[in-house]
């Protein structure tokens, strides 16, 4: 028996089902340039994987040599500081296209039906990146990253009803210490990961089973032919897609690279504390606000962002064609954004 | 559905529910140990010929964590949580504006620990003191186990 035959009995997957399943039709718009960005945060997903492959061989978690092990990661080992430095950024870069994959949604309106399960898959992908950006920012144990646990863990404490346990399940123990760390590592390397993993399938499957939603511009020239097929066309445009986004990342890396901030001392905050430019609008927030409003505002804003595609009907119903899903969309970009950058100004 | 079948179903369905229930409770409970009320212990902290009225001494707890000695009168001190009610962060003692800031949120709280401004929800936290002699004790948490 041939090498290939045996091969393909071994193996046996069906080809033609292959070109079938790779060959999608992909709507017009996906053509632009613009329209093809909805991939960035899965290449950047995968940059994570890798480069936190790498990592965590040398990364050590516990409370004494989590900022040690770091430390040698950025100034000892050969590319370290270019790996640790394309993990950030991959991570920065990932949560940036997250929000503007889903503003675009959001503005494009192809939340609704019958797309609103595949809406609330994305609103919890967003919230896990949010988590792993956290969780990932906690185990450098620097002051910042420290602080920024604390609080974070605090907030978790404060939520009504379950927050004594939740705090308590996060921290591993009445404080933040090693059992914390131990924890915010697991989250970060194992459950995270595997939870994304599963997640993005889902979320993929459905754009595949619903199909991409099409959308014409009032430029656009009548054609016959509304789609196009997946493989080889948009993929080489995906292709491209992936170069431009790879050296955009390695020039910030190169540009920015990490540093090391000052060690984690539980007993001093730094005077002039900022979270990660993600969370400043929840931490401008947490100034304006007492505690229970500052803590309950961010999960009425993430209940209406996963009912959002039902609140959007429900308008649609009593004021239609006035456009107020837009305008409560407009209304509230710009109160994030502003929040956003009066963090930045502000003390 | 037939009788047959309903009852194949659940005796195959209700063992796999109820497993689920009890491992899902098992690993919450190994996850979430309950922590045992800690002892408190009574510690000497200073003497007062040690510390003038008005001045104040940075301390530390069996846990770790700072706290402020402040002696207030002859026979009077006062033992002060330096962490904020509202987020956990470490409040400053601002001698120039005589309060305390928190650099988190901005909380402010004025010497007796109450809340003068920003989030903080209630006080700050104190410890209790006694004076024995010239002794100042205070009572502090001991270490979980």
């Amino acid at each position: 028996m041939g090498l290939a035959k045996w091969f393909k009995t071994s193996f046996p997957v069906d080809n033609e089902a292959l070109v079938e399943m790779s060959s999608e039709p992909i709507p017009n718009h996906l053509k632009k340039w613009w329209w093809a960005l909805g991939g960035t945060p899965l290449y950047m997903f995968i940059v994570q994987v890798i480069t936190g492959l790498l990592l965590v061989f040398y990364y050590e978690p516990n409370v004494e040599e989590a900022y040690n092990s770091i430390s040698r990661i950025t100034n000892e080992l050969p590319y370290g500081w270019l790996i640790r430095s394309i993990h950030k950024w991959s991570a920065n870069i990932m949560i940036a296209s997250v929000i503007l994959h889903m503003m675009r949604v959001f503005f494009t309106q192809t939340y609704r039906k019958p797309r609103e399960l595949n809406w609330m898959f994305g609103v919890t992908l967003f919230l896990l990146t949010l988590i792993f950006g956290f969780s990932g920012y906690s185990l450098i144990y620097e002051q910042m990253s420290y602080w920024a646990m604390k609080v974070g863990t605090e907030i978790a404490g404060a939520t009504p009803f379950i927050g004594d346990w939740m705090a308590s399940f996060i921290k591993g123990g009445e404080d933040i210490g090693q059992h914390t760390l131990t924890r915010m590592h697991i989250f970060h390397v194992m459950i995270l990961p595997l939870a994304m993993v599963a997640l993005i399938g889902l979320h993929v499957y459905l754009i595949r089973a619903l199909g991409v939603s099409d959308l014409r511009f009032k430029d656009e020239e009548r054609v016959e032919k509304k789609t196009f097929p997946f493989w080889p066309d948009h993929a080489t445009t995906e292709l491209v897609m992936v170069a431009l986004i790879m050296f955009v990342l390695i020039a910030l890396a190169l540009l920015f690279p990490v540093h090391m901030g000052e060690r984690a001392n539980p007993n001093v905050t730094p005077i002039h504390i900022k979270p990660e430019w993600y969370f400043y609008p929840v931490f401008r927030w947490l100034k304006l606000t007492n505690l229970f409003w500052g803590v309950l505002g961010p999960m009425i804003f993430i209940g209406i962002l996963y009912l959002w595609p039902f609140i959007d009907r429900f308008f649609e119903k009593i004021a239609p064609k006035k456009d107020l899903a837009f305008w409560i969309g407009v209304i509230g970009s710009l109160i994030l954004t502003g929040f956003f950058f009066w963090e930045i100004v502000g003390h | 559905m037939k009788r047959k079948e309903f009852f194949s179903s659940l005796f195959a369905f209700v063992p796999l529910v109820l497993g689920f229930l009890g491992i899902s409770k098992i690993s919450v409970d190994f996850l979430n140990p309950e922590t045992g009320n800690a002892k408190i212990r009574k510690i000497f902290a200073i003497s007062l010929e040690d510390i003038n009225i008005g001045e104040s001494r940075n301390m530390t707890d069996l846990k770790g964590k700072e706290f402020l000695l402040i002696r207030t009168g002859e026979k009077k001190v006062k033992a002060l949580s330096t962490t904020c009610t509202h987020l956990g962060c470490t409040v400053y003692w601002q001698q120039d504006k005589n309060r305390f800031y928190c650099p988190c949120h901005q909380g402010v709280f004025n010497p007796d620990g109450e809340v003068v401004s920003g989030p903080p929800p209630k006080k700050l936290n104190s410890y209790d003191t006694e004076i024995i002699g010239n002794n100042v004790y205070i009572y502090l948490k001991d270490k979980e186990a």
